[in-house]
């Protein structure tokens, strides 16, 4: 798969109203937390989504970016909410990998992403279906979240509004595939 | 000879009629010039047009898309425009606390007289519609050049009506009233009685220089 070009210096000369015009390259910290947690939600879709992940980076052909899933792990501690977190920032490459990583998963489990916003689906069924992922998620958070920080907790508790987990699956679905590829990027570089 | 292109979707169908453009180089298999297209939406009637209402379409949902992603929700396509799409939001039928929330698609026909036709479609079939459209816009063998931007990303100032005007507001209002709390308590702080005049000031008796030798 052809990798995207490295990211172009800023031109420190370029006038003020054209520098603030071009797009950041790099994900914010705000954007890394929803890149991982989305990548979670991932994982909490699919029982064997750890896996799935790592195979679909040797599929898509970023075994020199994450040669193992330890490497791959690496990359997602970059978000500041995880218990064991590390500083710096992903290059742009390894960011469109995990972008490109999480549409093609989506893109894999988007029948299920369809049935959980499908309002054409059994109320009761897709309420369990809702409450079985609110509880895995639940649990990936816990488990590999810094549960001092609030958007952590707000997460983890039983009262979550539905319509935050609905904000992720509907992401989740709108990212899928070659196509979702650019809009969730430019969503994830979004001024906070 | 018409060739046709179509892309299917659980609750969605969009096919493209057309011919390749011998004129332009391109490939026997390939559509240059779109003649037509349809949509079906499940449950729903079937849409058709002309190119123009495709890019109209793609123009109007594709942001739509892009802007729902970062969660604004706001319409695209004005009043004017052959497609607009908006965002609804209704009463659950059983629950009353719970609102279940959907998409508007409007479409307004170039003939007279005819009346816009808006269908009311839910989160998974945008999904689909927008799925269609990517797989439209990114198919090697329709080479029409559509011209839809890119998607950027929002500035701070869009992403403003992510947030209710009043949770917006609810930080800078608390601060001025926490200020104006203060300011008002601060009247009632005993103010310190004014010297008189003749009363004498203990200060510090004046330093007398050693006498130089």
């Amino acid at each position: 798969m052809a990798q995207a070009p490295a990211a172009a210096p800023v031109d420190p000369s370029a006038p003020e109203a054209e520098r603030s015009h071009r797009p950041p390259t790099r994900l914010s910290r705000r954007g890394l937390e929803r890149l991982d947690l989305l990548l979670l939600s991932v994982e909490a879709l699919d029982l064997n989504g750890g896996e799935a992940m790592v195979w679909m980076s040797e599929q898509l052909g970023f075994s020199s970016l994450f040669p193992d899933r330890v490497a791959l792990w690496k990359s997602r501690c970059h978000n500041p909410l995880r218990r064991v977190t590390r500083r710096g920032t992903l290059s742009e490459q390894e960011t469109d990998a995990l972008i490109r990583i999480l549409c093609t998963l989506a893109d894999r489990l988007y029948p299920m992403l369809h049935q959980l916003l499908s309002s054409s689906e059994p109320e009761d069924r897709n309420d369990q279906r809702w409450g079985l992922f609110q509880g895995r998620l639940a649990e990936l958070v816990q488990e590999r979240m810094n549960p001092r920080r609030s958007s952590v907790q707000r997460l983890v508790d039983p009262a979550l509004e539905r319509s935050v987990l609905r904000t992720l699956i509907q992401c989740l679905a709108l990212g899928a595939g070659d196509g979702g590829f650019d809009r969730l990027k430019a969503s994830l570089m979004d001024a906070n | 000879m018409k060739l046709q292109r179509r892309y299917d979707q659980a609750s969605c169908r969009l096919q493209v009629e057309g011919l390749p453009d011998v004129s332009a180089g391109q490939s026997s298999q390939a559509i240059g010039i779109i003649t037509g297209w349809q949509l079906q939406l499940a449950a729903r009637p079937e849409l058709e047009g002309r190119k123009e209402h495709l890019i109209a379409m793609a123009e109007a949902v594709l942001p739509y898309a892009r802007h729902l992603i970062s969660g604004v929700r706001r319409p695209f396509g004005g009043p004017e425009a052959p497609v607009s799409i908006a965002p609804f939001e209704v009463e659950h039928e059983a629950d009353a606390e719970r609102r279940r929330q959907g998409h508007e698609l409007t479409l307004r026909s170039s003939q007279p007289d005819t009346p816009p036709l808006t269908l009311r479609i839910d989160d998974a079939e945008l999904a689909d519609l927008v799925r269609c459209l990517d797989r439209l816009r990114l198919d090697p063998l329709l080479q029409v050049p559509l011209q839809l931007p890119e998607p950027q990303p929002l500035r701070a100032k869009e992403l403003q009506a992510r947030l209710p005007l009043h949770r917006r507001l609810a930080a800078p209002v608390g601060g001025a009233l926490a200020l104006g709390l203060l300011a008002g308590l601060s009247w009632f702080l005993p103010t310190p009685a004014p010297q008189r005049a003749g009363q004498a000031t203990q200060t510090a008796p004046p330093t007398k220089l050693a006498p130089s030798r």
